[in-house]
């Protein structure tokens, strides 16, 4: 059973997304991205912080994420950027999937 | 024992940065300098006509690497230094205080403005009249257009338009003239051209196609601005942005083979061993498109710059990626991949600006081009796949890139 109460918010099924989907999950007043990559799914903010674009809207290449704006690239496990414009990480978030259900937490 | 190895790089942007970065990172011992006649440490271009114009960054936000990381790395940075010499039959660069050997030379020493010719005569920039490439001249830039009422922008290409779309965002009248039959038309398809013409005009500029400058005339503080068309501008700030010119006098009576810049091969070599050239300088090879090309953009910049560096260190790498750029204008994000000329048939996807409109250029049903116009990042997926489609030669349908239901990664 998933402890709602530490904040696993539930974003999707594992069936649907295909290696390198990008999901998008709005909580509040945020925008997070979750990834499938080939050992499992991630998550990091939604929003490059370069500029205020979703990074749904990009492209997943060997287990990073290209912004659509500018090609600012992030490693989406670590969300360290990688290549500019883009200067500042991206924030990661735990994933973890139960029962085909894929959950976020957001602390 | 073997002695220090010195690499020499000219120039201080972001073919130079990246260059010195990818050498540190293979080669730990060679002593890397970096000769600069700009005094800041290398720093982003783009928003020089853009987010700096408008103050959404500062110039700490522009630097590609810290101080430390240049200590750090034992990259040695001389700033404010031109080169007044260079012989490269005995290695030497020579500048104002101190005369420089080498055992492999990088020239990234980019571009200069085109001037403007008005019946022979060079428009120099003075006070009011501006051209754009570095800091301080986008510092100036700033505090003019926010002094400005009436500004007359010369120049409907990249950097005309972005600073019209950053003037225009200020509240100022903008009237945009170009000597062309449409904006951007060097390198942006008509169709792309024409929707950000429509998108200047709902914002207020006022556009002029086709229309040369007879003459300008200053009164006191205005400018005075007459056309071929015999209409007569005033204006209190004029800026130009004519294109580009590559920075390659001072190896004008050597042996450095130039044509449009310095040539090189696929792996950045230049007419003369052990010298090599990057970035905006350099006219080189590209062995997916089987020409010589030079480009003017950030993403080439940087991939060239390391590119230089990986072959300057030893490795024996090519360089063939598919050229891409892009602009951004109010809300709306271009890019452009490819090349966007020498098609048999345009297939277009999308049709509205919210959800991204692009076309593709098509030669024997392969993608050699798309070039696409969105808000935000609408169109960066399609167009970065449509590059790798490119790449690939992959034979597609008009029909397939027309439907949107059709995901370019699965194709």
């Amino acid at each position: 059973m998933v402890i709602e109460n530490e904040n696993w918010q539930h974003v999707g099924e594992t069936d649907n997304m295909d290696v390198e989907d990008i999901l998008r999950f709005d909580h509040k007043d945020k925008t997070y991205c979750i990834y499938k990559l080939e050992d499992g799914f991630y998550a990091t903010d939604g929003v490059c912080t370069h500029e205020a674009v979703h990074l749904e809207d990009g492209i997943v290449v060997d287990g990073e994420i290209e912004c659509p704006m500018h090609q600012g690239i992030f490693n989406i496990k670590s969300g360290e950027a990688i290549s500019p414009p883009a200067c500042k990480d991206l924030k990661t978030y735990p994933i973890k999937v139960e029962n085909d259900k894929v959950y976020i937490k957001i602390s | 024992m073997n002695k220090t190895k010195k690499i020499l790089i000219l120039g201080g942007g972001q073919a130079a940065a990246y260059a010195a970065k990818e050498i540190r990172l293979i080669d730990k011992n060679s002593d890397i300098t970096i000769i600069s006649d700009e005094k800041y440490l290398p720093y982003e271009k783009p928003p020089l006509s853009k987010d700096y114009v408008l103050d959404k960054v500062t110039f700490d936000d522009l630097l590609f690497f810290s101080e430390n990381f240049y200590k750090e790395n034992n990259i040695k940075f001389k700033g404010s230094t031109k080169i007044t010499k260079v012989d490269f039959d005995n290695k030497k660069i020579s500048c104002s205080l101190n005369t420089y050997q080498y055992d492999r030379l990088l020239i990234a020493t980019g571009c200069s403005n085109r001037h403007l010719k008005i019946n022979g005569e060079i428009i120099l920039p003075e006070e009011n009249i501006i051209y754009l490439r570095s800091f301080e001249e986008s510092n100036n830039l700033k505090n003019k257009i926010n002094k400005a009422n009436n500004i007359t922008i010369i120049g409907g290409g990249f950097i005309g338009l972005e600073i019209a779309s950053s003037a225009l965002q200020k509240g100022k009248n903008v009237t945009i003239l170009e000597k062309g039959e449409q904006l951007m038309g060097r390198v942006i398809p008509k169709q792309i051209a024409n929707l950000i013409l429509e998108k200047h005009e709902s914002e207020g500029a006022k556009i002029n196609l086709n229309t040369q400058i007879e003459n300008i005339k200053k009164h006191n503080k205005t400018f005075k601005i007459y056309l071929n068309t015999n209409q007569v501008l005033t204006s209190d700030l004029i800026i130009i942005g004519v294109g580009s010119i590559p920075n390659t006098d001072i190896f004008n009576n050597t042996s450095l083979k130039v044509d449009n810049g310095i040539i090189t091969d696929e792996f950045s070599a230049t007419s003369i061993e052990d010298v090599y050239a990057a970035g905006d300088v350099s006219n080189f090879y590209h062995p997916f498109y089987k020409e010589h090309m030079r480009l003017e953009s950030f993403k080439h910049a940087q991939n060239h710059g390391i590119n230089a560096g990986k072959n300057i260190a030893g490795l024996q790498n090519s360089y063939n990626a598919i050229p891409w750029m892009w602009s951004d204008q109010f809300n709306l994000n271009l890019q452009l991949t490819g090349i966007c000329n020498d098609y048999d048939s345009v297939a277009q996807r999308g049709s509205s600006l919210e959800e991204g409109i692009i076309y593709f250029f098509l030669k024997n049903r392969k993608i050699i081009g798309a070039c696409g116009l969105g808000v935000g990042g609408k169109i960066g997926r399609d167009i970065r796949l449509a590059g790798k489609l490119s790449e690939k030669k992959t034979k597609v349908t008009n029909q397939l890139l027309s439907d949107k239901k059709n995901k370019l990664n699965k194709i």
